[in-house]
């Protein structure tokens, strides 16, 4: 089902990609990381009070009393969701769609190597980053916890919560790589792979101001990600984790068959 | 015995461009010349036999085999030169070759370095950086080093120099002494009329003729035969016209161009719109 050729090419491809990012999220883990101490904690409240809307909006709240409470507040919202989410849609896209909008899709499709080997074998390229990006930010995430505060870090649920994490970029994953498949132009494979992942950011973003705004949480998946209930071990929170990881599943074959069955106009 | 079969094969793009109830088949060792202007249907057909496209309607295939269904199998044997070549610009020829070989999983190559030889191409350069018929010529050592029984070839000369058309030409017909399958497109008479033993014509979609090179050939080529003075003047006459001398009598043959040939299949309609499908 893989090409070991086409992995291998694939995920020197990702490489550059998964280092900055891997950097961006060390440099913000490691600060925010560093930042949780009392008296910094009172000044962060502080801007909360000031503006709650504007820091709901990205997911940060007052008074969180453990340290993974306070990652939770400061880094699910924002840093470890926009991430992730910019290498699925930008190798998402790469992968599948750009080849067919170039044509250098024919190299691979004239040869003995069925489509579906070749859209399985991209997706797992896609998933195979996804997955190294999340590792990466969970090790992080342990080791800046527990240089800086040995002993604070219930690292059970920092596992469950990268793991609802994971989900959840899994399912971003998942869209970009269907759309990159359905679509032959990379316009519209853009357009629809980066459009409805940042649509849904923003419908979350306008649900965590809160108010008449709130409602907007039943039309975005980014709901069903919830860094709370999986820490607090609510089974609610691990339930629409496994949802968002159904859906990925769903998507990911269904981009594969629409790959494999569709023209191509190389 | 015929290799690659296509069979009232329809593709509607609507305006008149597509293919509409195409049949033709070319035999084992044989090559067969797929001759028509830019937009008739060329690259559409290929397209279909390469597996690309689902046939709307009839069907295409190759060694039995169905070329949608079973067209990872198909490929196996086969060897293919695309219309325009889109390389991995990231990488450099020999980069790319390694990769291609990897990828289709065949061993050893050693056709690789006696094509690369034959074509005085050094693929060390990046292809980013690669001249247009620098990457036409890796694109026919791709095509060929893993020495296919079938080859299916879409203007394959473009952008090569006479020098390498004409290498490219022998290649074609060696490849044909060991008993290769060919399936070869172009918008040049001269080229298809030099290589192929039988040759189809495709205009707006639709298959005008199919008949052998050489009768194609005499069909459309007028002679004239003219005699002159002296012999010195013959001479002369023979050389800049390229004729043959008896004598005093000299005879020059002329080709008809390939719009004259479909004008003589078509009749009044001049040129096709230009635009590939």
């Amino acid at each position: 089902m893989t090409n070991m050729a086409l992995y291998k090419r694939e995920m020197k491809g990702s490489i550059k990609l998964l280092v900055i990012f891997s950097a961006v999220i060390t440099l913000y883990v490691s600060i925010i990381i560093g930042m949780y101490d009392p008296e910094l904690m009172k000044t962060l409240d502080g801007f909360v009070e000031a503006m709650p809307e504007l820091m709901a909006s990205v997911g940060m709240k007052a008074d969180a009393a453990t340290l993974l409470g306070f990652m939770v507040s400061y880094l699910y919202g924002f840093i470890l969701l926009i991430f992730p989410m910019l290498f699925c849609i930008l190798r998402g896209n790469a992968l599948i769609a750009k080849y067919v909008d170039k044509g250098s899709m024919a190299l691979l499709t004239a040869a003995p190597v069925k489509r579906r080997t070749i859209a399985f074998t991209q997706m797992k390229v896609l998933v195979s980053g996804i997955l190294l990006l999340i590792l990466y930010s969970t090790i992080l995430e342990f080791i800046c916890a527990e240089s800086g505060f040995p002993g604070e870090l219930d690292i059970t649920s920092l596992i469950m919560l990268n793991g609802g994490l994971l989900c959840l970029h899994l399912f971003i994953g998942s869209i970009c790589f269907l759309s990159s498949c359905l679509f032959s132009d990379t316009k519209y494979s853009i357009g629809f792979g980066a459009g409805i992942p940042i649509l849904m950011y923003v419908l979350q973003m306008l649900a965590n101001v809160g108010g008449d705004a709130e409602t907007a949480k039943y039309f975005t998946f980014f709901t069903l990600f919830h860094p709370d209930g999986i820490i607090a071990g609510e089974s609610q929170a691990a339930v629409s984790s496994l949802i968002l990881l159904a859906g990925a599943i769903i998507l990911y074959a269904l981009g594969i068959i629409i790959f494999d069955r569709k023209d191509l106009h190389l | 015995m015929s290799i690659i079969k296509v069979e009232r094969l329809v593709r509607d793009y609507g305006g008149g461009k597509g293919v509409f109830d195409v049949s033709f088949h070319v035999d084992q060792g044989e090559a067969f010349g797929f001759l028509g202007p830019n937009g008739a249907g060329k690259t559409t057909t290929i397209r279909h036999l390469m597996g690309f496209l689902k046939p709307a309607s009839g069907e295409c295939s190759i060694n039995g085999l169905d070329c949608w269904r079973e067209r990872d199998k198909v490929q196996a044997n086969l060897g293919y030169i695309p219309g325009e070549i889109s390389f991995f610009e990231d990488l450099s020829g020999t980069e790319f070759l390694k990769f291609i070989a990897e990828y289709r999983k065949i061993g050893i190559q050693n056709r690789r370095e006696e094509l690369l030889e034959r074509f005085e191409l050094d693929p060390r350069n990046k292809i980013k950086k690669m001249s247009k018929g620098m990457k036409q010529k890796l694109g026919i050592v791709a095509a060929f080093m893993h020495d296919p029984d079938i080859l299916i070839l879409d203007e394959p000369t473009s952008g090569l120099d006479p020098l390498m058309q004409n290498r490219f030409i022998d290649l074609i017909a060696e490849e044909k002494k060991h008993g290769k399958t060919i399936l070869m497109s172009s918008h040049m008479f001269e080229e298809v009329e030099r290589t192929c033993d039988r040759i189809g014509i495709i205009r707006k979609g639709r298959m005008v003729a199919v008949d052998a090179a050489a009768s194609l050939r005499e069909r459309h080529t007028r002679s004239y035969t003219v005699t002159l003075e002296s012999e010195s003047a013959a001479e002369a006459f023979a050389i800049d016209f390229n004729g043959m001398r008896k004598g005093l009598k000299v005879t020059v043959t002329t080709k008809q161009s390939l719009e004259e040939i479909f004008m003589n299949y078509y009749g009044g309609e001049k040129h096709d719109e230009h635009g590939a499908v």
